[in-house]
């Protein structure tokens, strides 16, 4: 028997196709990244939705019968499926054997499967007697719908809401933050209602004018009292009885004020925690996203400059230069950029999501440290830095940086020029900007465009007023300046042209939309 | 005699560079340092004459040559180099200033003090970034046409043999088949600029005095400025 459990646990655990399976559940129901997730999340909904309007309308009405049969069963068993499910992939139970079994040998010791169910039964009734497994356990009770009470359960559906909707789930740890002061509030309402219930029903019981006859009136005119709604059905008839009510109802102000301050401060103290999990849900998806570490003087210009066409997220140490990024309307996140955690928490593809890393701090320390935090994680993602002295120029390179830009050699370069050949400058200048409307642009070759054009004269730029500077062959790795109209064009080249931008859209879309005949 | 040179106001990593990138055409480059400025090593070995900053900028104009100088303000204080540059240009009103800014704000005043040339630095990084990040091979080849890292030149050309056009507009040449350059810019005396075969390109004959920016390699860029004109 326990030569088969093992066996048993052995196969299941390295079958690939029950590995992969269990993960896909696993995904389907628990794993918020996981494309499909919010479908079914959205479809349980749905059905939570159904069968609240059906328990409502049957209320009154005559439901088809179909429809009681859908949220009687069809929801049911739904509901059932998935929690079978949940329990499944909760937890594992071939991992639990094949420990003991692997420990109890290693050790030399009997193997005994009587540990092991314990285990697992612990394990799995953890799960079961968890808040939202018994939520799910209970919206499965209207199945019983034979039992009209029963019925009411389907209200337990709409608590199932709250596994779906990640807000409510957010409320909720907002909530739970403030557990301690909850319970110092339950404790105190609790003992206010039942002191005023006593005391009422003692001052009142008697007397044949009051409406106050047993102790559940009095519990409730307490309750009502002290939550501040009053409805004024139950009043107290005797002086005794209203000097109660008074104290009751200045302790209720004092609940409500106490709730209300509790409940504020919790989201306050939450709320950017609430902000950076919206980001990340917000960045999560996005592709070619620029990452910018540090946020001072040319991080900020770089930002602006690229917000208008990309994704960007600043990461950023600093409180103050975070929330500056914030009111400049850009997603920003107070994590160290030189923290490998900080990179975990933003749950992100780097090699895949992630078109280039810029480390902009104004400190070589910090971009070094930056750029071997990054290199660490990721062997093959664009990494560009700022150089703030030249001494550490070999540092950046050493730690991985593709592209080190440093300031003091632009602008010598910018000199060396400017005295050489000014007009030349500024021309260069002028196009690199695009304000004159005349732009330098580099046009991919893909196959689209090898369908119709196989060599540079093919492609008519003169028809467009646009000048061909030079073709960037991918293979060659090289610029091939004024190519001869028999350049063989290829997968991968880039066409680097100068015109006005309008003619080089055209030209973009003339050359995707021409078919060879 | 009074000499053509560089002044350069202010004594760091900027200095630094600009001597490196200037020496090949000013043979004679002072460098005038703030008496906060620490001692630069670098500028000190290479033999460069280092002068203390003074308020009074009358003695500059019996030894050199201003109006074919070039001052470079490189001070690390906006408002110290803006102080710099409309003094300067308050006594000298010929001289070629050249100023560095961090910000495009210091960049607008230090072109109300009379800068012929500001260069933002945080703009000017900025933009070379997000270049590098959005058009890669566009700005890999501008870099290395405008820094002569490769063997593509640029060049300005000033059209003396305006003959050769035979009264032709820009867009009616091909340039790139005929001379083996690509003509980016033309600037006509005007100094209107504008690019080959946009659509001002119809209106104006090429004549004397016009100026072509050119791209292409040293040879042809010869051979053309033979035929048409002169280098400037």
């Amino acid at each position: 028997m326990k030569s088969l459990v093992v066996d048993w646990a052995y196969s299941l655990s390295t079958s690939q196709s029950y590995q992969k399976i269990k993960r896909f559940f696993y995904n389907f129901l628990e794993n918020d990244d996981y494309k499909y997730k919010k479908h079914f999340d959205i479809f349980m909904i749905i059905l939570i939705f159904l069968s609240v309007s059906i328990l409502v309308r049957e209320v009154k009405h005559h439901v088809n019968d179909f429809w009681l049969f859908f949220s009687n069963y069809i929801v049911s068993f739904i509901f059932l499926v998935e929690y079978i499910l949940r329990l499944w992939v909760n937890s594992s139970i071939t991992k639990i054997i094949i420990k003991n079994y692997e420990y109890d040998d290693m050790l030399d010791r009997e193997f005994r499967l009587s540990i092991v169910f314990y285990q697992i039964l612990k394990i799995k009734s953890k799960y079961i007697f968890s808040f939202k497994a018994i939520i799910d356990l209970l919206a499965i009770i209207p199945f019983f719908h034979q039992i009209r009470l029963l019925r009411i359960f389907v209200l337990f559906r709409v608590f199932k809401l709250f596994r779906y909707a990640r807000s409510f789930q957010t409320f909720i740890s907002v909530l739970a933050t403030k557990k301690f002061e909850f319970i110092t509030l339950l404790m105190f309402s609790g003992i206010v209602i039942f002191v005023s219930s006593v005391l009422i029903y003692v001052m009142e019981a008697n007397n044949d004018d009051s409406q106050i006859n047993t102790l559940y009136d009095a519990f409730y005119w307490s309750i009502v009292t002290i939550s501040t709604v009053g409805y004024g059905d139950i009043t107290p008839a005797t002086s005794a009885g209203q000097f109660v009510a008074m104290v009751v109802i200045i302790a209720g102000i004092a609940v409500l004020a106490f709730t209300t301050s509790i409940v504020v401060s919790a989201f306050n103290e939450k709320l950017d925690e609430i902000r950076e999990i919206k980001i990340i849900d917000d960045i999560r998806k996005s592709k070619n996203l620029y990452i910018i570490c540090g946020y001072e003087n040319i991080a900020k210009e770089v930002a602006k400059q690229l917000l208008k066409d990309n994704n960007i997220i600043v990461l950023d140490e600093d409180l103050i230069r975070v929330n500056e990024a914030k009111k400049d309307g850009i997603l920003a996140l107070n994590y160290d950029p030189g923290n490998i955690d900080s990179y975990k928490k933003l749950r992100i593809d780097i090699n895949a999501q992630v078109k280039a890393i810029l480390c902009l701090r104004e400190s070589d320390v910090e971009n070094v440290y930056t750029t071997l935090t990054v290199r660490s994680i990721s062997n093959s993602v664009y990494i560009l830095s700022l150089l703030m002295n030249d001494i550490n120029k070999n540092k950046l390179t050493f730690a991985g940086a593709n592209e080190i830009l440093y300031t003091q050699e632009l602008v010598g370069m910018i000199a060396r020029e400017f005295i050489g050949k000014p007009v030349a400058f500024e021309v260069i200048h002028a196009l690199r900007s695009g304000y004159t409307n005349v732009d330098i642009e580099e046009i991919m070759i893909d196959e689209r465009v090898l369908l119709s054009f196989l060599t540079v004269g093919e492609l008519k730029n003169i028809k467009f007023r646009l000048v061909l500077l030079g073709i960037y062959k991918r293979d060659h790795k090289r610029f091939f300046f004024n190519p001869i109209d028999s350049t063989i064009l290829e997968h991968g080249d880039y066409l680097v042209v100068i015109g006005n931008g309008v003619f080089i859209k055209e030209f973009k879309k003339y050359l995707h939309t021409k078919i060879r005949r | 005699m009074k000499k053509t040179s560089a002044l350069i106001f202010g004594s760091n990593e900027y200095t630094n560079e600009i001597v490196k990138n200037i020496k090949h055409k000013y043979k004679n480059i002072v460098i005038f340092k703030h008496e906060s400025e620490p001692k630069n090593i670098e500028l000190e070995k290479a033999n460069i004459k280092i002068y203390e900053f003074s308020d009074s900028w009358d003695f500059l104009e019996d030894k050199y040559d201003l109006s074919s100088s070039i001052a470079f303000c490189v001070l690390e204080d906006d408002a110290e180099n803006i102080f710099l540059t409309i003094s300067l240009r308050s006594t000298f009103k010929e001289l070629n200033i050249i100023a560095l800014s961090k910000n495009k704000e210091s960049a607008n005043k230090l072109d109300m003090a009379g800068a012929n040339k500001v260069i933002p630095m945080v703009q000017t990084t900025a933009s070379i970034i997000s270049d590098i990040l959005k058009k890669p091979i566009v700005t890999d080849v501008l870099h290395n046409i405008l820094y002569e890292k490769s063997d593509l030149k640029i060049a300005q050309i000033e059209v003396t043999n305006e003959s050769c056009f035979d009264g032709k507009y820009p867009s009616d040449i091909e340039w790139s088949k005929k001379h083996g350059v690509i003509m980016l810019s033309i600037i006509h005396e005007d100094m209107s600029s504008e690019f080959i075969y946009s659509s001002k390109a119809k209106h104006h004959a090429i004549r004397n005095g016009d100026i072509f920016v050119v791209v292409g390699y040293e040879t042809d860029i010869q051979e053309f400025k033979n035929l048409i004109g002169r280098d400037i």
